[in-house]
């Protein structure tokens, strides 16, 4: 690990906490309000700038951790992760211009890495009242899930332990319609999305040279957020979608989703080591509650079931080749490059088990605890019973600030998912600084 | 003689004013107040300080537009940590949409968007006569005291005690109970200012609460305007352009 860096970092970052501070300023002052500080400007711009700081705990003979780290995997990774983001808006009339810009780089114990991307820039266009054209790279988050979105055909995948973070958008153009009226229907919404696949626009969302469609009909119907959505084009199968959200009590929240896709790829291990590309017919769903108590327990639980997942047989019928790999395997060696090329494909990704529950629990400041937030993230693969574990810390209490601590426990058995998993455990400290 | 029938018919008249401010319906008086307190399609901008025991403050900034009884959206737009997120009400129905996230997600009323002490409720307040019914007036001569019953059990406080100024017919203070009967803060408001357009009313709202024992929160009333804007303005996909109403 590069030492001089890290210690930069680290003084780069506490010469931020001591001179930025944390903002507040003392109550003594008489209660104003300076109309100068709202007043709107043409250009608007924020964003954070972040550090993280990981130590992993790497699990010796982990499947993951023999295909991620061939020969001798380290026992401990230590990370730093500086990252940027940037966002803002000008607008004038009825046009807007929007964008999101994010860089993050990563010091460990194989090197510095760093990449720049936009994840979102795009030009807005609203006529009237009921319509709204984009034209340019927005990401699009479809679906009432908070870890998964099965029926979010045309998003990014997002990480349940962070389902909050920004995800890269892809280029599109996009009609949105909205009309509202008196009655049990409330209001209808209806999200039309062009999105091309060509070499060098949107070429990882599926085959090229295609221009996909995607449509979302939105209904607030009897005080329930319904979504009809539906995908067609040759980049990726034809795929039908519904979901909705409603409130029980003001304190108890329901979501579904649903999703069926037509021929949907899946790349499967055979026992003789060769492998076998199926085209299958697939139904995903989701169903999840958010409950909040009286003392301000927030609960979310959500059951997510994988139609085109892997069978506990397959995933274990993988866990095996890995392990029956000799210590002394080449890189080079024909069977581990299959192997390898099955978990980049398929069974190294992350959620690729059938049947998964998320339960998350975050109490909002216990004890008096102003801006003090503890919570609890649990993933359990119900097929093998494995699961992540993840207590956190966050504290909000400097304005501007976000500091967030973490541990994350993998738990899990042999020919599990999260026992085969690269990590054992991990330690984070978040340190983000909003402008 | 006829001098003398004058005073007494006009001191019987000034007799029976009292009576007649007494007989006005309690429902009457809560609609009252809620007409001078703000127009029913308005903008206004806030600014809530959370204070704490060591006199250290933090500060929020948000833009709001409400549209009838029942139908408002709120915007922060600072601290730059919270600038963008939004919340939208329509009657029971409450959403949040953070900017990152990019889904607008149904919450509670009873939920905080910021720590400390105001919750949805506070920042998404509709008018008190769409919430609450009057089940009880005491006369207490210079301000009248209202106990209010929610009308549903959706509603983030049981019970109100309000104490409202006869003069100017606006509220002083607003006790709010839990279901329990537990006393959950009180609001006190203070300030009254004229707004233009022949809205004068309080600029300063200031809450304390038991379960936050020396913290206090304060909101600050700026720019109340009437403004009419399109129903779609209220929907799921409208929240995340809420700033191009300002």
């Amino acid at each position: 690990m590069n030492s001089d860096r890290i210690g930069c970092c680290l003084c780069l970052l506490f010469s931020i906490l001591l001179f930025a501070g944390p903002g507040r300023v003392e109550a003594n002052d008489e209660f104003t309000f300076d109309l100068e500080e709202i007043e709107k400007k043409p250009l608007q711009w924020g964003g954070y700038a972040e550090l993280t700081f990981e130590h992993l705990d790497i699990a010796q003979g982990a499947a993951l951790s023999t295909l991620n780290f061939p020969g001798q995997p380290p026992t401990t990774i230590d990370r730093i992760s500086p990252s940027l983001q940037i966002d803002g808006s000008w607008g004038s009339g009825i046009s807007s211009f929007n964008w999101l810009l994010k860089a993050a780089g990563q010091q460990d114990t194989f090197g510095w890495i760093d990449f720049a991307d936009v994840y979102e820039a795009y030009g807005r266009i609203k006529p009237n009242k009921n319509t709204t054209i984009d034209l340019g790279k927005q990401s699009s988050l479809w679906g009432k899930g908070y870890a998964w979105n099965p029926a979010g055909f045309i998003n990014r995948p997002k990480d349940p332990n962070d389902p909050q973070e920004a995800l890269e958008g892809y280029i599109t153009a996009e009609l949105d319609l909205i009309k509202s009226f008196d009655g049990s229907l409330k209001n209808i919404a209806l999200t039309t999305v062009f999105l091309p696949v060509y070499s060098g626009i949107n070429d990882e969302f599926g085959a090229e040279d295609n221009v996909n469609l995607a449509a979302k009909l939105y209904l607030l119907y009897l005080d329930t957020d319904i979504d009809l959505l539906f995908y067609t084009g040759n980049s990726r199968s034809t795929r039908l979608g519904a979901d909705f959200s409603r409130n029980i009590t003001t304190n108890f929240e329901i979501h579904s989703e649903a999703a069926f896709i037509s021929r949907e790829d899946k790349l499967v291990l055979l026992e003789n080591n060769s492998s076998r590309l199926e085209k299958n017919t697939v139904f995903r769903g989701l169903i999840g509650l958010r409950y909040l108590t009286t003392n301000d327990l927030t609960t979310t639980i959500e059951y997510y079931y994988n139609g085109n997942g892997y069978t506990e047989e397959e995933r274990i019928l993988f866990y095996r080749r890995v392990a029956d790999l000799q210590p002394t395997f080449e890189e080079t060696d024909s069977f581990f490059q299959n192997i390898r090329e099955l978990s980049l494909r398929g069974y190294g990704k992350p959620y690729v088990g059938r049947n998964y529950l998320y339960a998350r629990f975050s109490q909002k400041e216990p004890f008096d605890l102003l801006y003090f937030t503890p919570g609890l993230t649990a993933i359990v693969n119900l097929d093998d019973q494995s699961a992540s574990i993840t207590p956190e810390l966050v504290y909000t209490g400097f304005t501007n600030w976000e500091i967030r601590l973490r541990f994350s426990l993998l738990t899990g058995g042999s020919f599990t998912e999260y026992g085969e998993k690269q990590t054992n455990n991990k330690v984070e400290l978040r340190l983000r600084w909003f402008f | 003689m006829l001098y003398s029938k004058k005073i007494i018919a006009a001191l019987a008249l000034l007799l029976l004013l009292p009576t007649w401010s007494l007989a006005l319906d309690g429902n009457e008086i809560l609609a009252r107040i809620d007409k001078n307190m703000q127009p029913e399609s308005y903008e206004m901008y806030r600014k809530l300080i959370n204070v704490e025991p060591d006199g250290s403050k933090k500060e929020f900034v948000l833009y709001s537009v409400k549209k009838g009884p029942a139908t408002t959206v709120a915007l922060f737009l600072q601290p730059a940590s919270e600038k963008g997120r939004t919340t939208l009400r329509r009657g029971d129905n409450m959403w949040l949409y953070i900017p990152n996230v990019g889904k607008p997600i149904r919450i509670t009323s009873l939920q905080s968007v910021v720590g400390g002490v105001f919750n949805n409720s506070d920042i998404l307040r509709l008018d008190y006569s769409e919430e609450y019914r009057v089940r009880g007036i005491e006369d207490q001569g210079e301000s009248y005291l209202l106990d209010l019953k929610a009308n549903s059990n959706s509603v983030a406080y049981d019970t109100l005690k309000m104490n409202v100024d006869k003069k100017t017919m606006l509220p002083v203070t607003v006790e709010c109970y839990a279901i329990s009967g537990m006393l959950i803060k009180t609001l006190h408001y203070s300030r009254i200012k004229d707004f233009g357009d022949g809205l004068v009313r309080p600029s300063m709202l200031e809450t304390d609460s038991p379960l936050h024992k020396g913290y206090k929160s304060v909101m600050l009333f700026a720019k109340i305007k009437r403004k009419e804007v399109a129903d779609e303005v209220f929907t799921l996909n409208y929240m995340s352009r809420i700033d191009e109403l300002r």
